[in-house]
C-alpha cells in the first residue's frame, strides 16, 4: 500500500483541521489532510474591479448562492454553490448553510470575534435544568483557551463578568468614544454589562488555519495534504471493524482514489462531518448523530443616530469603537419569557447611514443621507440557540451532489424560545437607545433563518454516556476508539459566543490526548 | 545548490553559445506549419488588450418583463432615483434593462415580487388616475409610493403585501445604479454614494459550474455544420 504509513488521516483543514495538523505533527505523527476544495490564491485568482466590470453589477450570481446572505458579486465564487453540492430541506424551514471549501474553509473569512465560553455554557443544565451539562467545564479548558489566544493574538480589555471569562489578550486600552461612554452610562439602570470587543488580530490582518496553524504543521514535515479530494465515506478494517481510512473523489477528473491511516480526525465543518459519518453509517451507536442541531439567532438588532454627530459634526472623539455586551439574562435573575440568553455587539460609526433606514427616495432620501452621514450607532444580537433532539439532519436519500453523494436533508426551527429572546434584545436596545439620547432609525425582531450565524454546532454532541452522546470528553467516539470529530460537532450547548475559540481549544486538547495515547500505544 | 539547480547551471552554459550562435544567423529557421501551440507565446510581457464595459457600448434585448411591466419599471426607476446633482439617475444607467436581465435570471419567488409588484403598481395607477403608471407625474406617482416606503435592517425588507415590491426595488434600483459605469464616471459629492470597487474572486479551479450555468442550457446562436459538409480534412483524435 503506498500510504500505510499515515498515523492520522485529518478531513478538512479550516481551524478544528488545521489545529489538529499542528499539534499532532509536532508530537511527531505523520498526518494526511484532505480538503474539498482548492488552495485560494489571491494573487492568482482576485482582483481589485469596480462593480461594472462584474457579470451582475454587484449583485450575486442569481440562483447560486441563494441561502448565503453574506454574499455577493465580489466573493460569490469563494463560496459553495448550491447547485453543485445541495443541500434540502422543508421549504416551511428553510435553512442557511454557508459553506466555503478552498484550504482553510470558513477560517479565511470569519469575523474573529474571540470569547470563551463560561460554566454558564458548559454547566447550562445544573444551571437552568434544560438540555445536557457538557463532560468538561472552564478549568479543563482554561489552559488550552489560553494557548490559542497567544497562538491568534486576540485583543481585549480584562473587563469581562464571570459569563464571560477573561483570557490572555493583547491588551486593549483604547478609550471609550463619547458615544459609547453615552451608551454605557444608559445601560447601568437596565443591568447591562458593556466590555470592550474581543477579537483575533491574528497575522498580516488575517487570523486564519492557513497563516497561523498549517505553517507549523508544514515545518515539521510530518504533514501532507491533497486539495479537491471530495471524502465519500470512511472505509471499515474487515478485521478489526474499526476506520482506516475513507474514499475520496479528485473534484476535477472525478477520480475515485482511497487513503488508509490508523487514526481519523473529522474537521470538515459541523454539517459535513457529520454528513460524513451518516453516510459511512459509523459511530452512531447512540443514534444521536445528526440530532441537537443548533447555532446562534443573528438579524435581530437596532440602528439608531447620534443627533450630536450629524450635519457633518462626527468627530473621532465623538464617534467609533465597538463593544460587547456579554449574556445579562438568566444570570443572577431569572426571564419569564426565555431560556439562556444573548449578546449585543454594539458599534459606534462614522461613515455612510445605509438609505434603507430612511423612508424617503430621490433628492429627499439624498438630503437625508448628507445630514445623517457619520452618526450610524448599532447594535445586533447573538442569541443562544437551544439543543432539541428534533432539530436534525439527516440523509436525503433521493438526492445526491455533483460527485454522487447523497445529500443532507436539514430539518430544524427556532421556537417561541429564540422569538422571544429577539424581541427581548430589540426591546432593550432601543430602550437603552432613546435613554442615551439616539434616535433609532430601523430595528428588525426577526432573526434570520437557522444557519445564518455560521455558528453551526451540535449533532455529535459530547458525553459520558454512550446511550445520549456520540463522543467522550476527548472528541472520540464512543464507539470507534480512532475516531475523533474535532469540530463543532462535539458542542453539546451553543452558547451565545462565537464557536471559533472554543473549536480551537478543544481541537488542541484532543489531538493532544490522541497524540499521547497512542503514543502509549492505546489507539 | 540544490541538484536541480546545478542540473539547471550546467545545462544553461552549455546551451548558450549554440542560442547565442543562432540569433546570429541570417537566415533564420521559419516558423513551424500550422497548427501551432500558439499559447507558447503568451508571457507577461504580453501586451493586454483593453477591453470596454459592456454596458456602455452593447443593447440588451428584453427577455423578462412585458412591455407593460417595462414601462412602469422605467418610470418606478426614474422617479425613485432621478439624476441629482451631477450624478445620472436610473435611466442613464440603464438600470431597467439591467433589471429585467437579474431578475430574470432570478429564482421565481423574486421574479413574483417584481411581476406581481408592477402589475400591481399598474393597475392602482389606472384606479387612482386612469392613466398607466409610466405616464404619471411626480406627484401622482408619489401619491402611490409614499405609504408604502419603510425602514427596515439588512436581509429583513418589509414582508407586507406591496411595501415588500416598492422596498425591495428601491433598494435594487439604487444599487444596480450606483454600480453602473455611468454613475462612477461622475465623482461623488457628500454623502452620495459610490461605485463598490473591491476584490473580485475569479472561479477559483472551477468545474462543474460550466455544465450547470444557465447559459449552458440556452441553445447556441451558431450552430456547427453537420460533419458530412466539412471541407477540412479530418484529424484523428
Amino acid at each position: 500500500m503506498k500510504n500505510e504509513n499515515f498515523d492520522v488521516l485529518i478531513i478538512g483543514s479550516g481551524h478544528a483541521g488545521g489545529m489538529a495538523a499542528k499539534i499532532l505533527t509536532e508530537k511527531g505523527l505523520n498526518c494526511l489532510m484532505l480538503n474539498a476544495g482548492p488552495v485560494a490564491d489571491v494573487a492568482k485568482d482576485a482582483e481589485r474591479k469596480p462593480a461594472y466590470e462584474l457579470p451582475y453589477r454587484g449583485f450575486k450570481p442569481p440562483g447560486r448562492i441563494e441561502h448565503v446572505f453574506q454574499s455577493n458579486g465580489f466573493d460569490a465564487n469563494v463560496w459553495v454553490d448550491e447547485q453543485e453540492v445541495p443541500y434540502t430541506f422543508d421549504a416551511a424551514n428553510p435553512y442557511n448553510w454557508v459553506r466555503v471549501r478552498l484550504f482553510g474553509g470558513r477560517s479565511l473569512f470569519w469575523s474573529r470575534q474571540s470569547f470563551r465560553l463560561s460554566d454558564y455554557e458548559f454547566k447550562a443544565k445544573s444551571h437552568d435544568g434544560f438540555g445536557e451539562d457538557w463532560p468538561i467545564g472552564s478549568t479543563d479548558l482554561s489552559p488550552y483557551y489560553s494557548r490559542v489566544e497567544e497562538i491568534f493574538q486576540v485583543a481585549g480589555a480584562m473587563d469581562g463578568p464571570p459569563q464571560m471569562p477573561n483570557g490572555n489578550f493583547v491588551p486593549d486600552d483604547t478609550p471609550w468614544s463619547e458615544s459609547m461612554q453615552r451608551f454605557i452610562v444608559a445601560s447601568k439602570p437596565f443591568n447591562i454589562p458593556v466590555c470592550k470587543q474581543r477579537r483575533a488580530l491574528g497575522r498580516d490582518g488575517l487570523a486564519s488555519s492557513v497563516n497561523l496553524l498549517l505553517p507549523d504543521a508544514e515545518k515539521t514535515g510530518k504533514l501532507t495534504s491533497i486539495a479537491n479530494a471530495v471524502v465519500r465515506e470512511l472505509t471499515i478494517d474487515k478485521n478489526t471493524g474499526q476506520p482506516n481510512g475513507c474514499h475520496f473523489v479528485d473534484r476535477l477528473s472525478r477520480r475515485e482514489l482511497s487513503v488508509k491511516a490508523r487514526v481519523i480526525v473529522l474537521a470538515a465543518g459541523t454539517l459535513e462531518s457529520t454528513r460524513l459519518l451518516l453516510n459511512s453509517g459509523i459511530g452512531n451507536s447512540s443514534g444521536v448523530v445528526g440530532h441537537y442541531l443548533m447555532d446562534q439567532i443573528y438579524g435581530a438588532g437596532v440602528v439608531c443616530s447620534i443627533p450630536e454627530a450629524r450635519n457633518g459634526k462626527a468627530t473621532k472623539e465623538l464617534m467609533g469603537g465597538s463593544a460587547i455586551v456579554p449574556r445579562f439574562r438568566n444570570i443572577t435573575t431569572k426571564s419569564d419569557r426565555f431560556l439562556r440568553g444573548y449578546a449585543l455587539n454594539v458599534t459606534s460609526r462614522t461613515g455612510a447611514v445605509e438609505p434603507r433606514n430612511f423612508a424617503a427616495y430621490g433628492a429627499e432620501l439624498q438630503k437625508k443621507l448628507d445630514e445623517y452621514y457619520g452618526s450610524a450607532f448599532q447594535m445586533t444580537i447573538m442569541g443562544e440557540v437551544l439543543g432539541r433532539y428534533e432539530n436534525h439532519v439527516r440523509i436525503d436519500k433521493d438526492k445526491v451532489d455533483a460527485w454522487n453523494i447523497p445529500v443532507l436533508h436539514v430539518e430544524t426551527k427556532y421556537t417561541d424560545n429564540e422569538y422571544n429572546m429577539a424581541k427581548d434584545a430589540v426591546e432593550v436596545g432601543a430602550a437603552v437607545s432613546e435613554a442615551a439620547g439616539f434616535e433609532v432609525l430601523s430595528k428588525n425582531a426577526v432573526p434570520n433563518p437557522p444557519g445564518y450565524s455560521i455558528h453551526e454546532v451540535g449533532t455529535c454532541r459530547m458525553g459520558d454516556d454512550p446511550k445520549h452522546s456520540v463522543l467522550n470528553k476527548w472528541c472520540q467516539s464512543h464507539d470507534h476508539k480512532n475516531l475523533f470529530v474535532v469540530d463543532g460537532a462535539s458542542f453539546t450547548s451553543a452558547g451565545w459566543q462565537n464557536p471559533t475559540m472554543t473549536i480551537l481549544a478543544l481541537s488542541m486538547r484532543a489531538s493532544e490526548y490522541l497524540a499521547t495515547e497512542m503514543g502509549k500505544q492505546n489507539i | 545548490m540544490l541538484r536541480r539547480d546545478f542540473v539547471r547551471a550546467v545545462v544553461s552554459v552549455s546551451i548558450a553559445p549554440r542560442l547565442l550562435l543562432s540569433q546570429q544567423t541570417a537566415n533564420p529557421a521559419p516558423p513551424p506549419p500550422a497548427p501551432v501551440p500558439w499559447t507558447l507565446g503568451l508571457n507577461p510581457k504580453t501586451p493586454l488588450p483593453e477591453t470596454a464595459v459592456v454596458d456602455e457600448i452593447a443593447d440588451a434585448e428584453l427577455r423578462f418583463f412585458s412591455s407593460q411591466q417595462i414601462a412602469t419599471l422605467t418610470r418606478l426607476s426614474d422617479i425613485l432615483l432621478p439624476p441629482i446633482g451631477n450624478k445620472p439617475g436610473a435611466i442613464q444607467a440603464e438600470t431597467p434593462f439591467f433589471l429585467d436581465f437579474l431578475i430574470g435570471s432570478s429564482p421565481d419567488s423574486r421574479k413574483a415580487v417584481y411581476t406581481g409588484g408592477l402589475d400591481w403598481l399598474d393597475a392602482e395607477s389606472h384606479k387612482r388616475f386612469s392613466l398607466p403608471f409610466a405616464k404619471l407625474s411626480n406627484t401622482q406617482a408619489d401619491s402611490l409610493l409614499k405609504p408604502w416606503l419603510r425602514t427596515w435592517m439588512n436581509d429583513h425588507p418589509p414582508v407586507e403585501p406591496h411595501a415588500d415590491f416598492v422596498n425591495i426595488a428601491h433598494d435594487d434600483i439604487r444599487a444596480a445604479t450606483v454600480n453602473s459605469k455611468v454613475w462612477s464616471d461622475v465623482p461623488s459629492v457628500g454623502a452620495q454614494e459610490a461605485t463598490v470597487v473591491s476584490l473580485y474572486w475569479s472561479p477559483i479551479e472551477p468545474d462543474l459550474r460550466a455544465d450547470n450555468s444557465e447559459c449552458s442550457r440556452i441553445p447556441a446562436t451558431l450552430t456547427a455544420a453537420p460533419k458530412p459538409s466539412h471541407t477540412s480534412s479530418v484529424y484523428p483524435r
